[in-house]
């Protein structure tokens, strides 16, 4: 690549994922070419369902439910979710009672603290 | 008990029984000191240890959790089952296999074992209840004598040096004790002032509430007191998700003088005027130029003022001083490895290299990012990027937001949020956003890139660029640690 200037946007593209693969910095979403140095997790993240709640399966946010307020009844009800969102069947039964449609409603959904 | 079974309890009566069971039936030392990071709120990259671990348990939560306890094999059993009966959907996350659907062969593996009956086997093994570490322990354990001053040097990404000093008074139990600290910031001089209510956990660790003057109080921390109660070290914490902090180390002030650092964590070589402040604790204010001893190829030009607590000297750097760390010594105390010579910064790199952001603001707390482009030179063997390299601190950089490409037309570095001079990155708000498609959260991936024109007398060197990768998702709606924000 070295001896290749991109000349539209679509080349333009490609050349910016393989800079974001090789440079020094290993992203999330990196899995390969850097097996050795591997993605980094911050604490807590929680990457391998599919998707993952802060990243989808491949370590990116491109793949994850958006918004993720479309898909927060869903998590809920079959208790995905249970460190990051209160599950409907043993531990919060009224947690979205107050919100019938959460793209519109989400701010009447409190954080829950066990 | 309490969540479980509806147990009420009084605050006092809780304590106490945190007491008990962190007296007779907590870790030794050396069992929390690789989890410590967890009683720290520190966010690390964990290595986790067993792939079964990892498949079943780490899935949802942090391995610090897993290792800052220890059981029987029963209790890791009956660990797990209360995992089921709270949480029955981990069964198909993680805890089993999926069967072979009907008519097929069985998986072709050779240990049928389930991942949670593995996970079981290896915490029995690795994690038993009683450890020759903890037997021994246990046998000599003491209260803590810790009352007393003591000094303390820290450190706050995004705002440097900390120095300052604590004072330690006995409370109402011999494990209890009051605190009153003073910090100052170095790098612009301004100042916190704190009291604080700790209580000793298992004869050493340390967890404080402290509040004071400063706008981000209450804060805590959570600091490990050494072997011969002589110094301790951890991490004062704040923020809805714990996200700002101050690495600290308190060292026990006696009668001799104790050196913390100095303001400057480098000198350039060939300046041959700078003022340079080295702060700590009984330090003697007789003190003339000449005791004052930085290492060959730094002269003390004079000294400028000198109290208990503050010694500021002017100093010169020899123009062929060579790369490297020199020692702070004041008469026959020293205080090694607390300044780099060097001449010139080869590269710079971001801390952290990957950041983690929540959105929110409106309904739910943000979870900021502080970043900071840290100078490096490449040290005496001439190599950059060897273990030798000097860290000279943090720099002020110039901060922009790049896009990470996750994908075609890819726009997260229009709507993630904002990064501000100081290398702070704020995330935009929660909630749908109707001006992205799909109407998208403000959520995604971005490069942070830092950019620093070095000063100095080379004009030669070119701009230096560090990047990170900044990963902003999404609230977390169960806070299982909420002091914070319940206060």
């Amino acid at each position: 690549m070295k001896h290749l200037t991109p000349i539209n946007r679509k080349a333009r593209l490609i050349e910016e994922v393989i800079i974001s693969q090789e440079e020094d910095v290993c992203a999330l979403s990196i899995q390969q070419p850097k097996p050795k140095l591997g993605p980094h997790y911050p604490l807590g993240c929680t990457l391998v369902f599919t998707p993952g709640w802060e990243t989808d399966a491949a370590g990116s946010t491109a793949g994850l439910c958006q918004p993720v307020e479309r898909d927060l009844h869903d998590c809920y009800l079959s208790c995905y979710w249970p460190v990051q969102v209160p599950d409907h069947l043993t531990n919060y039964p009224d947690w979205s009672s107050k919100c019938a449609n959460a793209t519109k409603d989400w701010r009447n959904i409190d954080l829950v603290f066990p | 008990m309490v969540r479980l079974n509806g147990l009420s309890l009084a605050p006092d009566d809780a304590r106490q029984i945190v007491k008990y069971l962190s007296n007779h039936h907590g870790l030794a030392p050396e069992e929390a000191r690789p989890a410590f990071y967890e009683a720290e709120h520190r966010v690390v990259n964990e290595n986790v240890p067993d792939e079964t671990v990892r498949s079943t348990c780490t899935l949802c939560h942090g391995l610090g959790r897993i290792i800052s306890q220890r059981r029987t094999g029963e209790e890791w059993r009956l660990l797990t089952n209360l995992h089921i009966g709270m949480f029955p959907f981990v069964s198909t996350q993680g805890f089993y296999r999926y069967s072979p659907a009907p008519g097929l062969p069985d998986l072709p593996e050779t240990d049928h074992q389930e991942p949670v009956d593995r996970a079981v086997q290896y915490f029995s093994k690795t994690y038993p209840l009683v450890t020759p570490e903890w037997q021994s322990w246990r046998a000599g354990m003491h209260s803590p004598k810790l009352e007393g001053r003591w000094l303390v040097s820290g450190y706050r990404p995004g705002k440097g040096r900390v120095f300052g000093e604590t004072t330690i008074t006995a409370g109402q139990a011999e494990d209890e004790f009051k605190t009153a600290c003073s910090l100052v910031y170095i790098k612009d001089g301004s100042t916190e002032a704190r009291t604080g209510r700790a209580i000793v956990y298992g004869g050493y660790s340390w967890r404080e509430r402290l509040e004071g003057s400063a706008k981000d109080d209450p804060v805590r921390q959570s600091l490990m007191l050494s072997r011969d109660w002589t110094a301790m070290d951890g991490r004062m914490f704040w923020g809805a998700y714990d996200e700002f902090g101050i690495d600290v180390v308190l060292r026990r002030i006696g009668r001799e003088p104790l050196i913390s650092g100095a303001d400057l964590p480098a000198l350039r070589s060939g300046a041959s005027s700078t003022r340079l402040a080295i702060y700590g604790a009984n330090l003697p204010v007789d003190i003339k130029a000449s005791e004052v001893d930085l290492g060959a190829g730094i002269t003390v030009n004079s000294l400028v003022s000198a109290t208990g607590d503050k010694i500021v000297v002017d100093v010169g750097v020899d123009s062929k001083a060579p790369n490297g760390l020199h020692a702070i010594s004041l008469r026959n105390h020293v205080r090694p490895d607390a300044i780099a010579v060097f001449d010139k910064i080869d590269y710079i790199k971001i801390s952290p290299g990957t950041g983690l952001a929540r959105i929110g603001g409106a309904k739910y707390p943000k979870d900021y990012q502080q970043f900071e482009a840290i100078a490096y030179n490449r040290g005496p063997d001439g190599e950059v990027e060897t273990s030798d390299d000097l860290n000279l601190g943090a720099v002020d950089a110039q901060w922009s937001i790049e896009e990470f490409p996750s994908g075609l037309n890819d726009d997260d570095k229009d709507f993630v949020g904002s990064i501000d001079e100081h290398g702070l990155f704020t995330p935009a708000i929660e909630g749908p956003n109707p001006k992205r498609r799909n109407s998208r959260n403000n959520s995604g991936d971005v490069w942070i890139v830092a950019a620093l024109r070095p000063g100095g007398s080379s004009k030669s060197e070119s701009v230096l660029i560090a990047r990170a990768y900044l990963l902003v998702t999404f609230p977390l709606y169960v806070r299982w640690d909420p002091s914070t924000l319940l206060r």
